[in-house]
């Protein structure tokens, strides 16, 4: 055995390389290695555990079809795939919403887990760095959108802002990540 | 016009998920004819993402694994199904990867092209299945032994309903009671009628659900569930 073959990264590119091809076993380890982590993804956006297991069932049946369409030079093979799941997610929500106003209103507290910090990627220790430069509550609302889908709206509903102020908040903040995640601050 | 900034702050928000719905359109179509846009969007992607690989993995339920092949990949556990259920099946499903089988959709009922018109004699059987994965119902008929059979492969009527057989097409004004389906379920061929290949080859079958005890008018009542058609299968 060597290094290169134990390189996860490398291991989900080539797998998606086959699947594109349209290896079904490609696509069965695929599986077996990345929904754990992926489930983990529509389970923090939808709070019922059917809707979560409906969305990460679209996103496999995306991955099969988009598999062609990954180019590793572009994006971390687990990166992409978390891409798929968390729009998966979002949309199976937004569509929840708007069938049922007010299904999605008890939503605070619905708990998520973080790996321990030790276990922090090296962008995942960038990117914890760049949010403690936003005030808490603009922590707070990044992290409520990312990760379990909340819309301006619910945000605004939340902290007592107008939604326009929600959006300014948004905005400055989401510019303040991109210049110390992109090294400019 | 958009100041880059705001087109930035655009992108950021599509993948954080905030933007409302216009903003969100206006978003989409960017993404389909802006190259710049697009890279925008993927660099916000990547950015971000790193909260979502920070997640503590939660296990997937096991029966999920099934369900997600079944939906991605399509028609292979559903062949396999069919595949194990007996040498007709089999013969079937062959049939139906050249293309004579069409899916049969649970609104409306599609004749047979001629074309595909199945052999002058032997079984024919029909596979009645829903939108769902997997047959429902492998109906067959025996010209030689004069019967028609059912049996019920992934397929049980609610409590109080039951599942009734039709046949439709093949010369007839209107669909044709086949009786209930009960385990087992075998009555003699000759209630088809006249059983002649060309007949029968325009013949679909249909399960309906019902009052328990079958339909009260001799038509169906309740929704149709399942249809297929006969094809050849000797």
């Amino acid at each position: 055995m060597n290094a290169i073959a134990h390189d996860p990264d490398l291991e989900l590119s080539d797998l998606l390389m086959q699947i594109a091809g349209g290896d079904r076993r490609a696509f069965g380890r695929l599986y077996d290695l990345t929904s754990n982590r992926l489930f983990a993804v529509t389970r923090c956006m939808l709070r019922r555990p059917e809707m979560a297991e409906e969305a990460l069932q679209e996103t496999f049946v995306r991955i099969w079809q988009k598999a062609s369409a990954y180019d590793p030079g572009q994006a971390k093979p687990m990166g992409w795939l978390a891409t798929i799941a968390r729009n998966q997610a979002i949309d199976l929500r937004r569509r929840a919403a708007e069938r049922e106003t007010d299904s999605l209103e008890d939503d605070e507290g619905h708990a998520y887990g973080v790996v321990p910090e030790a276990h922090f990627s090296f962008e995942m220790k960038r990117l914890r760095d760049c949010l403690a430069l936003l005030p808490e509550d603009r922590q707070d609302m990044v992290l409520l959108a990312y990760y379990q889908g909340w819309s301006r709206d619910e945000l605004a509903a939340r902290f007592s802002r107008p939604v326009t102020t929600i959006k300014t908040l948004l905005r400055r903040s989401l510019a303040i990540l991109r210049e110390c995640i992109d090294g400019k601050l | 016009m958009a100041s880059s900034e705001d087109r930035d702050g655009l992108a950021a928000e599509y993948v954080l998920g905030t933007l409302d719905e216009a903003e969100r359109r206006d978003a989409e179509h960017l993404l389909q004819t802006d190259a710049s846009f697009r890279d925008g969007v993927e660099a916000w992607e990547k950015r971000l993402s790193p909260l979502a690989l920070a997640l503590e993995p939660v296990a997937v339920p096991e029966q999920l694994r099934e369900r997600v092949m079944r939906a991605a990949v399509g028609d292979q556990p559903r062949a396999a199904t069919v595949i194990d259920f007996s040498a007709r099946a089999r013969r079937w499903r062959s049939v139906a990867v050249a293309g004579w089988a069409v899916a049969a959709a649970a609104t409306g009922f599609v004749l047979l092209n001629p074309a595909a018109l199945p052999p002058t004699q032997g079984r024919f059987v029909a596979v009645l299945e829903a939108e769902g994965p997997g047959p429902a119902f492998i109906a067959s008929v025996d010209i030689a032994r004069g019967t028609i059979s059912v049996r019920a492969v992934s397929a049980r009527a609610p409590e109080g309903k039951s599942h009734e057989l039709w046949a439709l097409g093949g010369g007839r004004d209107k669909p044709q009671s086949l009786g209930v389906i009960a385990a087992d379920f075998r009555i003699p061929a000759a209630r088809l009628g006249k059983i002649d290949s060309a007949a029968l080859g325009d013949t679909v079958f249909a399960v309906s659900l019902e009052p328990e005890g079958g339909s009260p008018t001799g038509q169906p009542t309740g929704p149709v569930l399942f249809t297929g058609k006969l094809v050849a299968t000797e």
